[in-house]
């Protein structure tokens, strides 16, 4: 460790080694998430709600008596399915958005799969919120008095596995919606093959190799260590909600659409999330609707907090890929197909983003160059834990898949897998081969000694029983050259004091991602003609929907440079408007005046200059100078960077055990925009990467259908013993549109670790285990141990 | 049913005044008494009690039983889940959370400023550090110069998400360093 990246463009701020901005505040505790926001010494009149969570994972509630719930002191609000209130909630979705645009009800992405009830009568698997909400004093009356509701259930056969579910005969989970468990067709991604390029079957047999695969991700929790919660508050028809949601407009949007309310009577407070990941919560989950009903119904602030185990609410999403592919005997693949069957759960939400658009745009910047293409993806519904959003959603579960069949591929034609790779995979605007592609993978066998790799299981042999391998994966970068254009306009502001310091709004709900300190230096770069320091700069990190521009939404790992691309036009603006106010103190035009070093100065006789903070204290109205810039992200064919990650594993025969020796984590940035918090992405994500690929397992009692390890105990998170050597290596090789042409790479620092992880084991001991998570009971059986 | 005599019917029945009794914490170096089942019920954990009671929002209350370390104050010189402790058992002891500790601690300056090549940042959302820094602190309390297997073994409790461990555990050594050149922590 402890190879620092050389920028590509030196600069002053941008892209170094330095603290984060809210370092100290979280090092000492001082940073308030909601849950520190919303305590009983603040809201002393609050009440707690709690929600009746289903304990059958398919049953119906025939009939509710709430007669003894009613007599439990300290119970002020019951809110239940039979309730006007609830019965006009619309049937709704927890997923209006894939999470980067604000959508309307109306509008929502997959407006066919709205099969939610807020609060209904049916459960649809073990934990739906299901019939029945109390508020009341304290969380342990709240949730005594679910106790004492008088349920009599109606139950149902149920389906936890998506290919039995597939089935005529298997028991329907929305027989209101559907008479097949399979999901409708999608209006975003389009038909069940929504790529066909080409003809496959004449690629196939134009091919010299053809080899098959089959790869199976499963359902990972996103883990936030920051329950999600809200408390909400009416004043009159004004509605507060303080949230850790991370897309504070959507959640006014949602909660003004539901509960038909104008936007402007509904305040949305987020202050920093104590980490997303992918967490469901665009802002459309039901809990927010009938917290804000009990409060209206009480006149009390009520708040609701998933407690752990309730935390378990969405996962990624379980895929069975199965892939094909022919090449020449030199490597030039002629034919590609992916099939994909995702296990949506019980509730649709965005799962065909999962199974179709995430793989829809990987098809166009990595597989442009493959002649015939096919891929198809169908999701279905389960009575398991709805799954779809999680860090790196869609490609991840293709990355297991497509680094798989490129490593059997190359095996099969005796060629080196990254020389494979090279050949065949890029960017539909680039000739191949592509130069993103070729450093990160070069430089990743550097780094990890790809030259001492062994054939599979001919390495030598450790204590007897322990034996070593390499293996990596590869991806695109994701959204790089079209800059999120649907997620409409950026807004910023900067605002410059008559003293010299700035106030930077930029919102974006502080979730731990490092982009507000990518923001803080953006703006310090941005404004360097004014020679503004660190200082200077005060940057709010809590998005108000009272009085914030609207926030630009913590998701596809872009707002890293995306609210800093957009305060270069709004320097350019304020430079623009400080010249003009200067201009007749000057007696010049603007146009013929510049700022540089904190001077404004004629550009034809320099030595005509003041120094502007000066001159705005000592001869000014002393109002503030403001730039508020509303920007279109750009969309330019700029081609695409790669990712990769490679791995070195030792693999206990007699055990089963996997030990992981070291990581080499590869990003092509484009620019790094922080160097320290962009090193923490790549070390950080291996946390989940590692568990999805070796630790966790959300584990579900088949016969009764009942999730069995809703916790951090039995659920395994890798703790700091568990974590192996990382190497981080930061790129500058591609560069996108803009000032800096960045790329994000939150969620793709563990897109390639699975993968490289199963690769590496298949090169340790010459058999393939394809199912996720490997455990090793997986490793001795593929083994024939067991 | 039975189960409708419940903790609030008994908070009002006036034979428990009889038997009630005060108990005293001493947290960051005041002390706080509270009339049991007024103030504070038994049920109630430190960590409850901390919180809500009496505002330390810097720790955490996360999966509430014990597996991830969010909670960590330190009683009596000793890293606590407080989320396991119940607010009676801590009675009479001496407790520290983040909040008392200085402003130039240097376990939470190591934390806040690590950020060399190689290491990353020690926190990303910063939920799970204030315990990560309260653990660090008990650690380097009882072992000035930990190694880093030593670091890995102490903190291997606490659970980041965010994946910092590697800058938590530089952060750690550097804290020590910290230490021996100014010679003793804060708080």
């Amino acid at each position: 460790m402890g190879n620092p990246y050389k920028p590509r463009v030196p600069r002053k701020f941008i892209g170094g080694y330095r603290p984060r901005i809210d370092g100290f505040d979280k090092a000492s505790g001082k940073v308030k998430f909601a849950d520190d926001l919303t305590t009983k010494l603040t809201f002393p009149d609050m009440l707690y709600a709690r929600v009746l969570k289903s304990p059958y994972p398919h049953a119906r509630i025939k009939h509710l008596d709430t007669t003894e719930v009613e007599k439990l002191e300290g119970v002020r609000a019951i809110l239940t399915y039979e309730d006007p209130e609830v019965k006009k909630l619309k049937v709704t979705n927890a997923g209006w958005t894939d999470g980067v645009d604000i959508l309307s009800y109306d509008r929502m992405m997959w407006y066919p799969m709205r099969d939610r009830r807020v609060i209904g009568d049916w459960a649809r698997w073990v934990g739906d919120e299901v019939g029945l909400v109390v508020a009341a004093d304290s969380e342990s009356i709240a949730e005594e008095a679910l106790k004492l509701a008088k349920i009599e259930w109606e139950i149902f056969p149920f389906v936890l596995d998506p290919i039995e579910s597939m089935k005529p005969e298997a028991p329907l989970v929305h027989p209101e919606l559907r008479e097949t468990n399979v999901l409708p067709e999608d209006p975003v991604g389009g038909p069940d093959v929504f790529v066909e390029k080409g003809d496959v079957n004449k690629g196939f047999s134009e091919a010299d190799v053809v080899v098959e695969s089959k790869a199976v991700h499963h359902n990972p929790n996103q883990g936030s260590l920051d329950n999600w919660c809200c408390l909400v508050e009416w004043k009159g028809d004004m509605l507060t909600v303080w949230s850790n949601s991370y897309e504070a407009h959507q959640t006014r949007m949602h909660m003004s659409q539901m509960l038909d309310l104008p936007l402007s009577n509904v305040r949305v407070i987020c202050s920093y999330v104590g980490g997303q990941f992918g967490r469901n919560d665009t802002g459309e989950q039901p809990f927010f609707l009938y917290t804000a009903i009990l409060a209206k119904r009480t006149g009390r602030p009520v708040k609701f907090r998933h407690n752990n185990r309730e935390s378990f609410l969405n996962s990624r999403q379980p895929a069975i890929y199965t892939a094909r592919a022919g090449t020449k005997k030199d490597g030039t693949i002629t034919a590609m197909t992916f099939k994909c069957i995702g296990n949506a759960g019980a509730y649709a939400d965005q799962t065909m983003f999962a199974l179709k658009f995430g793989p829809a745009e990987i098809a166009e910047v990595a597989l442009a160059h493959v002649p015939n293409l096919k891929m198809e993806a169908y999701g279905v519904y389960t009575n398991k834990l709805p799954a779809c959003m999680m860090r790196g959603v869609a490609n991840s579960q293709f990355n297991l898949s497509f680094g798989q069949i490129v490593d059997i591929l190359a095996e099969e034609l005796d060629m080196d897998p990254i020389d494979l790779a090279i050949k065949n995979f890029g960017h539909e605007e680039e000739s191949l081969p592509n130069k993103s592609l070729v450093e990160v993978l070069h430089e990743g066998a550097r780094r990890i000694g790809w030259e001492n790799r062994h054939k599979p299981g001919e390495g030598q042999v450790y204590g007897h029983v322990r034996k070593r391998g390499m293996g990596f994966s590869f991806h695109p970068g994701w959204h790089a050259e079209w800059q999120e254009t649907r997620r409409g306009r950026i807004q910023v502001r900067l605002m410059l004091n008559p003293d010299g310091t700035v106030m930077l709004e930029a919102p974006t709900v502080e979730t731990g991602s490092g982009s507000n300190t990518c923001n803080f230096l953006g703006c310090l770069e941005a404004l360097s003609f004014l020679a503004v320091r660190p200082e200077d700069v005060h940057y709010s990190q809590v998005v108000d929907t009272e009085t914030s521009l609207r926030d630009c939404v913590q998701t596809d790992s872009s707002v890293a440079y995306l609210q800093s691309e957009a305060m270069m036009v709004a320097a350019a603006d304020l430079k623009k408007k400080i010249c003009e106010l200067a201009a007749p103190k000057l007696d010049a035009k603007p146009e013929e005046l510049d700022i540089e070093e904190g001077n404004i100065f004629v550009k034809a006789s320099p030595d005509k200059q003041m120094e502007v903070k000066i001159w705005l204290m000592e001869e000014t109205d002393l109002a503030p100078i403001v730039a508020t810039v509303h920007r279109v992200p750009l969309d330019l064919n700029t081609g695409i960077p790669f990712i990769a990650t490679f791995a070195e594993v030792e693999v206990d025969t007699d055990t089963g055990e996997v030990d992981v020796l070291k990581l080499v984590v590869l990003h092509d940035c484009g620019t790094v925009m922080h160097a320290s918090g962009a090193e923490a992405q790549q070390l950080g994500g291996q946390v989940m990467g590692l568990g999805e690929a070796l630790y966790e397992e959300i584990i579900y009692d088949e016969v009764r259908g009942v999730p069995m390890n809703f916790n951090w105990i039995d659920y395994k998170i890798a703790t700091m013993a568990d974590f192996p050597p990382v190497d981080p290596v930061l790129m500058e090789v591609w560069k996108g549109g803009g000032e800096y042409g960045a790329c994000g790479i939150g969620e793709s620092t563990l897109t390639c670790t699975p993968r490289a992880v199963l690769n590496a084991i298949y090169n340790a001991i010459d058999v393939r285990v394809d199912e996720l998570p490997v455990k090793p009971e997986k490793i001795l059986k593929a083994l024939g141990k067991i | 049913m039975s189960q409708k005599k419940n903790t609030s019917s008994e908070r009002d029945n006036p034979m428990k005044d009889a038997v009630s009794r005060a108990i005293k914490l001493r947290v960051n170096r005041v002390w706080h008494e509270f009339v049991l089942e007024r103030d504070v019920q038994p049920t109630e954990t430190l960590a409850y009690v901390l919180r809500e009671r009496l505002g330390f929002t810097g720790l955490k209350v996360s999966c509430d039983e014990g597996a991830c370390g969010a909670c960590t104050v330190i009683m009596d010189g000793k890293a606590i889940l407080s989320c396991m402790t119940l607010a009676v058992e801590a009675d009479g002891h001496d407790i520290l959370t983040i909040e008392g500790l200085a402003e130039d601690d240097p376990v939470i300056a190591a934390f806040a400023e690590q950020s060399e090549p190689g290491y990353g940042t020690a926190m990303q959302c910063g939920y799970c550090t204030p315990g990560f820094v309260m653990t660090a602190k008990a650690l380097l309390d009882a072992n000035p110069t930990p190694t880093l297997d030593e670091v890995k073994e102490a903190l291997s409790g606490n659970i980041c998400r965010c994946g910092c461990y590697t800058a938590v555990a530089q952060a750690v050594l550097h804290a020590s360093q910290k230490i021996s050149t100014q010679g003793g922590t804060h708080g």
